[in-house]
């Protein structure tokens, strides 16, 4: 914790701290590399993290004004500079914010008088320079940011007055493990056999971070919300199916699993096409295509094929769906691969940036950083979180791609059903022409992001406009807002207490090669619009192989209990448990603690034994 | 589960964090605990998460501690918060010869406090080691003084200890356990963690599971 100076020479370099960065950090340093990891933010996972409820709240006041320093002093003969910039205002823009309070929430609320009821504040950040034109509007905005603030404060104070007695209102400490509402930027879940899950089992990095099934997947048609049913189990199970449209469903799920002629003919042309000509029905042609494969009316037969396929493999691996969620949210995902790099070695400072890169003319290669305190570090390998790298030095798709996000706090599921524990994908197609398909993730309190009694609900589509534009009319449909149209039809349907809207970059916009940078910087996107993270580990994977084409991508940690806990010498005699080992021995001592191996269902054993509910 | 009933026997699983500034000896506490070795060697801490201990608590009860040494980024006291999940108890380490590094405890417990708690939202029990005693100067504080720094910074206790010599190791360790075993048999836990996924165990089939019907 010490103000220390940092070591003046590392390997490799890392700024920013997201999925691709924290996964090339624990490769290069699995095999011995010397890496430094640092990040402006005050938290791990940029715009992969997760927050508690008042981190988000932090989140959204900040916005910092970039301050550019000359280091110029530092330069030596022959480099030039390249300074970096602030990642935040560059990806995030149309930031909103509405705060709801219920008729329920003021019953139960008593001395708490100050909040403001059924009023929706909304305040806009801009954070880029279009900001500017709208000055007199973002002023006014500012005078409401502390009233907003209280009323959040008061909302949540309240839920932890009404599902956590022994939390004072006051305090919402910051682990999410008490305060548990969370949130993460971008909607995404893990295919149960996607590279992230090969990569964290194949690491063993997966021993850092425990996982829920996603339950149930749910789709949005004709005003209603359905189970899409997509296991044999669902499909036998589903109420809404005719006996005929299962009997299909099951032949077409099985059939397409293996490539027919048929399905040879219908390449190039539209998998709705196709799907139409298999006679299945409006049902299932509409669950096939919008909730199993995902794809839009246009995508063609052989890549909806393959979507379908990719669905159907991942089925049954964990559960009764082919996605993930972590525990806690996705956030633990980034920091699980930066315990693995610290663990071997890797130095971490967030709240630490490097302002810019000094560059040898001749070679056209980054010697050396100097980092936000002045320090010159020296390096043979940076890697940069493309937020940081200015757009003049990138080359991005044009126009510049943005996702719509939206986040709420709901205070009940959107399809009820015999758990309250539920975890929901829902699949929203187009709700109009020219509208893009939304993705909606619920998560239930047992997912350690929101507080028991409350859910929280991901929203998430390519932008055509702000978040709030492309967005809000699904959301005052299928939730009861302020905005609602028919306020006596939403009786039924869940209730929105706090709701957040912005855009951010869409990671799959920037180009692979032609960037302005040197030859040995690298740089990695943030999250794209996809469900899954293929992009950024294939992203890590190409850094790393390039860098070091002859080693190991992540190879196995070895287990704590497998390791040689003393370096000094190299002898590997097996020993037995050692009680009367003498301390003075300074020869080396493998140590098998512990002959069993822990697993984890000793762990749950553990807990079980140790946590038996008293009623 | 040689002695006694088999119903009877509870097993605990325990993580335990060693904190503290660099080179006060949190892996030489560690080593001398787990496996009664000490070195004079001092190296950092590479490719370990932590050390399993095994106790034979008493005929009943049968304890794994595991001991969660930090890893590279602890200059900077910016661990991940992988690494405090889950804890349930914590050594705070400082070195008797070095002033600072006493200094710097009660920042160390101020991060403790606010990255982890127990279940019921109270910090997690916390005991504070005063380690290489052996070579203690006479300037160290005395008894008084530690005992109310320990109140007035929520340490349940503190103790001179050596890794060297195996000085008090073995009773702090003992005297954190007796308190985590406390906490956990006066708290029920809110939620079971029963149906979390771990991803290096192949779960059963969903075509094979219940709920169907």
């Amino acid at each position: 914790m010490a103000a220390e100076d940092l070591p003046s020479e590392f390997d490799v370099v890392i700024l920013g701290t997201g999925l691709a960065e924290s996964v090339a950090a624990a490769a290069f340093s699995r095999v011995g590399q010397r890496v430094l990891h640092v990040d402006r933010r005050s938290y791990y996972a940029a715009n992969w993290a997760s927050f508690t409820f008042n981190g988000l709240l932090n989140w959204i006041q900040q916005y910092h004004v970039n301050e550019l320093q000359d280091w110029s002093s530092l330069l030596e003969d022959g480099e030039e500079v390249i300074y970096l910039s602030n990642p935040d205002t560059a990806s995030i823009k149309n930031l909103q914010v509405f705060c709801f309070t219920s008729e329920e929430d003021e019953k139960e609320e008593e001395a708490s008088s100050s909040t403001p009821t059924n009023a929706a504040e909304d305040h806009n950040i801009n954070a880029d320079e279009e900001a500017v034109k709208e000055s007199s509007e973002t002023e006014s905005a500012g005078n409401t940011v502390t009233n907003l603030l209280v009323a959040i404060d008061c909302i949540i104070s309240e839920h932890s007055i009404l599902y956590n007695p022994c939390n004072s209102p006051e305090n919402v400490p910051d682990t999410a493990r008490v305060s548990k509402t969370g949130s993460y930027f971008y909607l995404r879940l893990m295919y149960s056999r996607g590279s992230l899950v090969d990569l964290l089992i194949k690491s063993n990095v997966s021993r850092y971070a425990e996982f829920k099934n996603v339950t149930r997947i749910l789709t949005y048609r004709q005003g209603k919300v359905e189970q899409v049913p997509c296991s044999r189990a669902d499909v036998f199970a589903s109420r809404q199916l005719s006996v005929v449209e299962k009997r299909k469903l099951m032949r077409f799920l099985t059939s397409c699993m293996e490539e027919t002629e048929e399905q040879m003919a219908y390449h190039g042309r539209p998998y709705s096409e196709f799907l139409r000509d298999q006679q299945l029905g409006d049902n299932l042609e509409h669950f096939i295509l919008h909730s199993i494969a995902m794809v839009t009316e246009h995508t063609l037969t052989e890549e909806g094929l393959a979507s379908t396929r990719n669905f159907l493999q991942c089925l049954g691996r964990y559960g009764n769906t082919p996605f993930l969620f972590p525990v806690y949210g996705l956030g633990e995902i980034p920091q699980c691969f930066c315990r693995m790099c610290a663990v071997f070695g890797g130095i971490y400072c967030l709240r630490h940036s490097v302002s810019c890169l000094l560059v040898d003319k001749d070679t056209n290669r980054c010697k050396a950083v100097i980092d936000s305190r002045g320090q010159r570090i020296s390096c043979s390998h940076f890697v940069v979180e493309e937020g940081y790298v200015g757009p003049e030095r990138k080359r991005v798709a044009t126009p510049p791609r943005f996702i719509s996000r939206a986040v709420l706090i709901t205070d009940s599921s959107v399809l009820s059903s015999n758990s309250d524990q539920q975890v929901s994908l829902v699949t929203i197609p187009p709700i109009a022409a020219g509208c893009a398909a939304v993705r909606m993730v619920e998560l239930s309190s047992s997912t350690m992001t929101c507080m028991p009694g409350t859910y929280l609900v991901h929203l998430t589509c390519q932008s055509s406009g702000s978040a709030y534009e492309d967005l809000s009319p699904l959301v005052s449909r299928i939730f009861c807002t302020p905005d609602s149209p028919d306020q006596g039809n939403t009786q039924n349907c869940p209730s929105v207490l706090w709701c957040l809207y912005f855009n951010i970059t869409d990671g799959s916009g920037l180009e692979t090669e032609g960037h302005d940078l040197p030859s040995n910087v690298y740089m990695c996107s943030g999250p794209d619009g996809g469900l899954s993270h293929e992009n950024a580990i294939k992203q890590a994977e190409a850094i790393f192989s390039k860098i070091l084409p002859d080693e190991d991508f992540c190879p196995p940690a070895p287990n704590p209990e497998d390791i040689i806990y003393d370096g000094d010498a190299t002898a590997s005699a097996e020993g037995e448990d050692k009680e009367g080992e003498d301390k003075e021995g300074e020869k080396e001592n493998q140590d098998k603690l512990e002959e069993a191996v822990l697993t984890e269902e000793t762990v749950q054993t553990a807990t079980a034994t140790s946590t038996l509910p008293s009623g | 589960m040689a002695g006694g009933s088999v119903s009877e026997c509870k097993e605990y699983l325990f993580k335990v964090l060693v904190i503290g500034e660099l080179g006060v000896g949190k892996t030489s506490i560690i080593k001398r605990y787990v496996h009664q070795l000490f070195s004079q060697h001092y190296r950092a801490t590479i490719g370990v998460d932590f050390a399993l201990k095994v106790i034979n608590w008493d005929s009943k009860t049968l304890v794994r501690l595991q001991l969660w040494d930090i890893a590279g980024q602890e200059r900077f006291g910016n661990m991940t918060r992988v690494y405090y999940k889950e804890a349930v108890g914590a050594f705070v380490v400082f070195d008797v010869t070095r002033g600072s590094t006493f200094e710097a405890v009660s920042k160390w417990k101020h991060d403790l406090d606010s990255k982890v708690k127990l279940a019921n939202g109270s910090p997690i029990p916390s005991v504070l080691l005063a380690n290489k005693c052996d070579q203690k100067k006479e300037s160290f504080n005395s008894k008084v003084l530690m005992d109310s720094f320990c109140k007035e910074t929520g340490f349940l206790g503190w103790f001179e200890t050596s890794a060297k010599d195996n000085i008090n190791v073995d009773e702090a360790a003992h005297f954190l356990v007796d308190n985590i075993l406390a906490n956990d048999k006066g708290l029920p836990y809110e939620e079971s963690n029963g149906d979390r996924i771990k991803l290096d165990q192949e779960t059963v089939a969903a075509e094979s599971k219940p709920g169907c019907c």
